[in-house]
């Protein structure tokens, strides 16, 4: 009895640590949205360019399913551009889910600093080496003589080409892609697997009532644990769950998103 | 419930059918408040530091090649050479398992082997750039972005599992998941998390001279 005065105290010591714990957990750095495939952020490109650039993408993304994504931050806002480019990968969830087939070719003109982080799935195509040679050979004399529109699209050309390089490697992404994506009959994947398991759980409960409740026919009267007897209409069968569910909304507004991939930190930087 | 007990052995199904209705509430009670939390947390916290292990053997699988490239244009070199060769012995003579994540002595064993293999390699990039030659042979810079590429990887692995460690011991030391770790969940034991070393923590100085 005279625990139970501090209990409550030691819980609401417990609940605002855990609060206090649960704030800070914002992430420091501030990333610009996801607007299309290319996010110019820094607005070092021109008009034609990032158009051309889009279109590229665009294209590459039906064909292959491979995610890439060209980007231009004015700050690193003090750390490393691999550390930024990570995170800003991670933030976006570029490529698709599971396969994390996407690509990050990310500038920071300022800092004079450019990275190209590659998707866990990529990393066997677009190896390290490959990354360094493409800034090494394109990007970076391109962005020292000062051209960022034509380094950059050159840039994402020559990583297209490396991501094309293997038609059937290619073509085996694509399929790995478009298993991930398509709807089957106007339902996605995971919608399906709520069905099926609503399903499965409605069988169950109405097995589970038949059996209660029909299987001995003179057992209608229901002895409740009070002692009364109750009778159990037979037209009302509790068993019958709503087979309705709430439907997660899926963006399909036509704008552009990540798909849900990740990186660990693959590619390769370069400065100049 | 001692209601439910005492009813004739007439109903006996209806009995049967309320205790099972009971374990299936109180399964579910028990996974809504938490029951769960300790063990996922963990589970997750050693695949993060497999990643680290993972990456840290991936680096040391490319070390040899590397020197065995450097040695051909810069054979001069060899108290780097030599001191790569054998941190990457003493790293890698590190004995790992399930336990080191939660040992503190074995864990810093680990991380103090693993920094200091990264010193010296950090040295031996550095003494390369100092050969033209050797800065352009085709294979060196693959290995360099390599061995770049991997130190990255091992930076990345390492936020993800201090985030996950943070995650676990916040669980263990936090309610409710401090009542599961004195009760049910007693075996859990804290992790260790990776800490940066003084010499890293100071500005790198300029010197002129």
């Amino acid at each position: 009895m005279k625990r139970f005065g501090t209990m409550p105290a030691a819980l609401l010591a417990a609940l605002t640590l855990l609060l206090a714990l649960l704030l800070p957990a914002a992430a420091e750095l501030s990333f610009p949205p996801l607007s299309g495939r290319v996010v110019d952020a820094a607005g070092i490109l021109d008009a034609a360019t990032t158009a051309s650039l889009d279109s590229k993408l665009a294209a590459h993304e039906a064909k292959n399913g491979d995610q890439l994504v060209v980007a231009t931050v004015p700050s690193l806002q003090g750390t490393s551009v691999e550390d930024y480019a990570n995170q800003l990968f991670r933030h976006w969830q570029l490529g698709q889910a599971k396969i994390n087939n996407g690509v990050l070719l990310l500038v920071a003109p300022n800092d004079r600093k450019v990275r190209i982080e590659v998707g866990y799935g990529l990393e066997g195509v677009l190896t390290d080496a490959v990354a360094a040679t493409i800034i090494s050979t394109v990007l970076v004399p391109a962005f020292r003589a000062g051209d960022f529109p034509g380094g950059a699209a050159k840039g994402a050309d020559a990583i297209l080409e490396i991501l094309n390089l293997d038609p059937e490697e290619a073509a085996r992404r694509a399929s790995a892609a478009g298993a991930v994506e398509g709807p089957i009959l106007g339902l996605m994947r995971d919608q399906w697997l709520v069905v099926f398991f609503l399903v499965v759980m409605a069988v169950f409960w109405i097995v589970v009532f038949v059996r209660i409740f029909l299987r001995p026919p003179g057992k209608r009267l229901v002895r409740t644990p009070d002692g009364r007897m109750i009778i159990w209409p037979a037209g009302i069968s509790r068993g019958n769950p709503r087979s309705s569910w709430s439907s997660s909304s899926r963006s399909s507004s036509g704008g552009f998103s990540g798909g849900g991939g990740s990186s660990g930190g693959g590619g390769a930087s370069g400065s100049w | 419930m001692r209601q439910a007990v005492s009813i004739p052995a007439g109903t006996g199904s209806a009995t049967r059918m309320v205790a099972a209705l009971l374990a299936l509430f109180m399964g579910l009670a028990l996974a809504g408040c938490g029951v769960n939390a300790i063990p996922t947390a963990e589970e997750r916290a050693k695949a993060a530091w497999s990643d680290v292990l993972n990456q840290y053997q991936r680096r040391s699988e490319l070390i040899p090649n590397l020197v065995e490239t450097v040695k051909g244009y810069a054979a001069q070199e060899k108290d780097v050479l030599t001191s790569v060769i054998e941190a990457r012995a003493k790293a890698t003579s590190v004995k790992v398992d399930a336990s080191t994540i939660t040992d503190p002595a074995a864990f810093q064993q680990f991380q103090q082997a693993q920094s200091q293999l990264s010193g010296a390699l950090g040295r031996l990039i550095a003494v390369s750039e100092a050969y033209p030659d050797l800065k352009s042979n085709q294979s060196f810079l693959a290995l360099q972005s390599q061995i770049e590429g991997t130190e990255n990887r091992i930076a990345v692995a390492r936020r993800d599992y201090i985030e996950a460690v943070r995650v676990y011991n916040t669980e263990l030391k936090t309610f409710p998941g401090s009542l599961w770790a004195a009760t049910l969940h007693r075996g859990y034991q804290p992790m260790q998390n990776f800490t940066i070393a003084d010499d890293q923590m100071k500005p790198p100085q300029v010197k002129f001279n």
